[in-house]
């Protein structure tokens, strides 16, 4: 077997949905359960694969290394959550869902950078399909334009650089830029860094965020703020790995503006009101993190982090989407004492919080005191700062935010789902668990801390 | 001259992204620019009296200058892509004129979003 399929069956099953409108949901459910069981049983071999026959640098090839084996276990994982929640909701969207999922595991997979181009299309026209949910047509609109605009930025830093290096590979394309100025490669380096933040929701490029996520439903909100940021993070990573090496000048711009986006992000989300503006805010701001953290080399912790912010932002959204649709506003005030009559759900997102802001007992602060300590090793004294005031930031909002869910006279009426509720307290117990006990955590570092540079 | 030709069409696209608030001119913008794109992509590819690349009995050598042939298989891709996010973005606008009624963004007051 190979990981090819990963890509090739769920574009199938999409083709055969559309013939049997009836069985679209069922084949929706079968791929995207076969596609994590895949990764998780270990059937398939870690190689390169060449596709049509052609040879590295001429042909495409996909990477499936230890990195992307971990990526594509993260975001189809998630991806089956989501979709076990949704599949008999909504039942229209089985046929794009299948497509997300093979652009989802193509973006991973790819190891060219003009079929990166391809998969990240094809998972952004998904998006505006998926974000359609909202019924906010101009938001989605305006969704279409950032994207395409963003896309084509990344499309012509693309020919500018094939211009310069005469080949699309990756890897081929790493060796080649040794040689080659700084400067010459800085305007290409840029034209993709924002063409891919759009869709990684970086803050001066991601204006779409709020119409989008401020009105997602227990759905799109999910999708758009767990699975597909995990996957445009992880793409942003494999770039940074394995593609460009930026120099010192280029490098503080990048470290400038990102930190400006992490601030930006935190102060936005403390000044909201809003319970989903709140929580998107501070995604935008973790995905700033990411990439820093992914930028300056360290990216084992990213990947954790990634993995982590993905999982509890997929809770998040999907709880408080589906509380925010029932009572038809999503004001802080309107939703205090939620918690009360839901204690369940209550325990689940307050553990997924607190481990998002990195308290001890949980596994956020495992990640984040690793990262903040190889920071500390290498005296990066500016990045520390930054995570330490956005953590500081942080926890005073969302404290906030749950002081105000759990103690309060009145409680809203709404009903949670079994579903969802039960998602919760098991991400909650996964996340305790594994913050209690770390030693995998630990292992999972050091193995990838062997690998740099080469990752099967 | 064909590059400054693309770059010119992107700057026009570009600009009428930012200054028009009509969705179906947005859509219109957004083509220009891809078309500009596209040209620049097939002129990465363009050598002034170049032939097809393709070894026959009078060209057997590379030397000839060859057209190179990758950047015009990019260009179909992305062609074919731009068609299908026009296509989302005009049933959007459909979706839009069927809400509001209008396909000014200036006509739609902020309460209504």
């Amino acid at each position: 077997m190979s990981a090819v399929l990963l890509i090739v069956i769920p574009l199938l099953m999409a083709f055969l949905s559309i013939l049997s409108k009836k069985l679209a949901p069922y084949l929706l459910l079968l791929t995207s359960f076969a596609a994590f069981a895949l990764l998780i049983v270990d059937v398939l071999p870690l190689e390169t694969i060449t596709i049509g026959g052609f040879t590295a640098p001429y042909g495409i090839e996909l990477v499936f290394d230890k990195y992307s084996l971990f990526s594509l276990q993260i975001v189809d994982g998630l991806f089956l959550l989501v979709v076990l929640t949704v599949w008999s909701t909504h039942k229209k969207m089985a046929s794009i869902l299948l497509v997300a999922l093979a652009g989802l595991n193509g973006l991973l997979l790819t190891g060219d950078l003009f079929n990166l181009f391809v998969f990240l299309e094809i998972t952004a026209i998904s998006a505006y399909l998926i974000s359609t949910t909202n019924k906010q047509p101009i938001h989605t609109f305006n969704y279409v334009v950032a994207g395409t605009v963003g896309s084509s930025l990344y499309l012509l830093g693309l020919i500018l650089l094939y211009n310069m290096t005469g080949t699309l590979n990756m890897l081929d394309m790493a060796i080649k830029l040794v040689g080659v100025n700084q400067m010459a490669v800085a305007l290409p380096f840029l034209l993709m860094f924002i063409g891919l933040g759009v869709e990684a929701k970086l803050m001066p490029f991601a204006s779409w965020v709020k119409g989008i996520l401020g009105h997602s439903d227990s759905f799109s909100g999910p999708m758009i703020a767990g699975v597909y940021a995990a996957a445009s993070l992880f793409v942003f990573g494999r770039l940074f790995d394995t593609v460009f090496v930026i120099s010192d000048s280029l490098n503080l711009i990048i470290l400038l503006s990102l930190s400006l986006s992490i601030l930006a992000g935190e102060a936005m989300a403390y000044s909201s009101t809003k319970v989903r503006e709140i929580l998107l805010f501070s995604s935008v701001a973790q995905a700033g993190i990411a990439i820093l953290a992914f930028m300056q080399g360290y990216t084992e912790y990213a990947m954790l982090f990634v993995a982590l912010n993905a999982a509890s932002k997929v809770v998040l959204f999907m709880i408080f989407g589906s509380v925010a649709k029932q009572i038809g506003s999503d004001n802080v005030s309107d939703m205090s004492g939620l918690f009360v009559n839901h204690k369940w759900t209550g325990f689940g997102v307050t553990v997924i919080i607190l481990s998002l802001l990195g308290l001890p007992l949980f596994i956020g602060f495992t990640v984040k005191l690793g990262l903040l300590l190889s920071l500390f090793n290498d005296q990066n004294i500016l990045f520390i700062v930054i995570i330490l005031i956005s953590s500081v930031v942080e926890g005073v909002y969302f404290i906030k935010l749950l002081v105000e869910l759990w103690i309060s006279e009145k409680t809203p009426k709404v009903k949670i789902s079994c579903q969802a509720a039960l998602i919760a307290v098991l991400v909650a117990l996964v996340l305790v668990a594994l913050g209690v006990y770390w030693q995998p955590v630990e292992q999972f570092v050091d193995q990838y801390l062997s690998l740099r540079g080469g990752w099967f | 001259m064909l590059q400054y030709t693309a770059i010119a069409l992107m700057m026009v696209g570009l600009y009428g992204l930012l200054t028009q608030r009509n969705v179906i001119k947005i859509i219109v913008s957004l083509n220009i620019l891809e078309i500009g794109l596209n040209i620049f992509i097939i002129s990465i590819g363009y050598i002034n009296g170049g032939v097809v690349p393709i070894f026959t009995s009078s060209y057997a050598t590379p030397a000839v200058g060859f057209v190179d042939p990758l950047p015009q298989a990019l260009v179909l891709t992305a062609i074919v892509i731009g068609v299908g996010t026009t296509a989302l973005g005009l049933a959007l606008a459909k979706n839009i004129y069927g809400k509001y009624g209008t396909y000014d963004l200036d006509e739609i007051k902020e309460g209504q979003l």
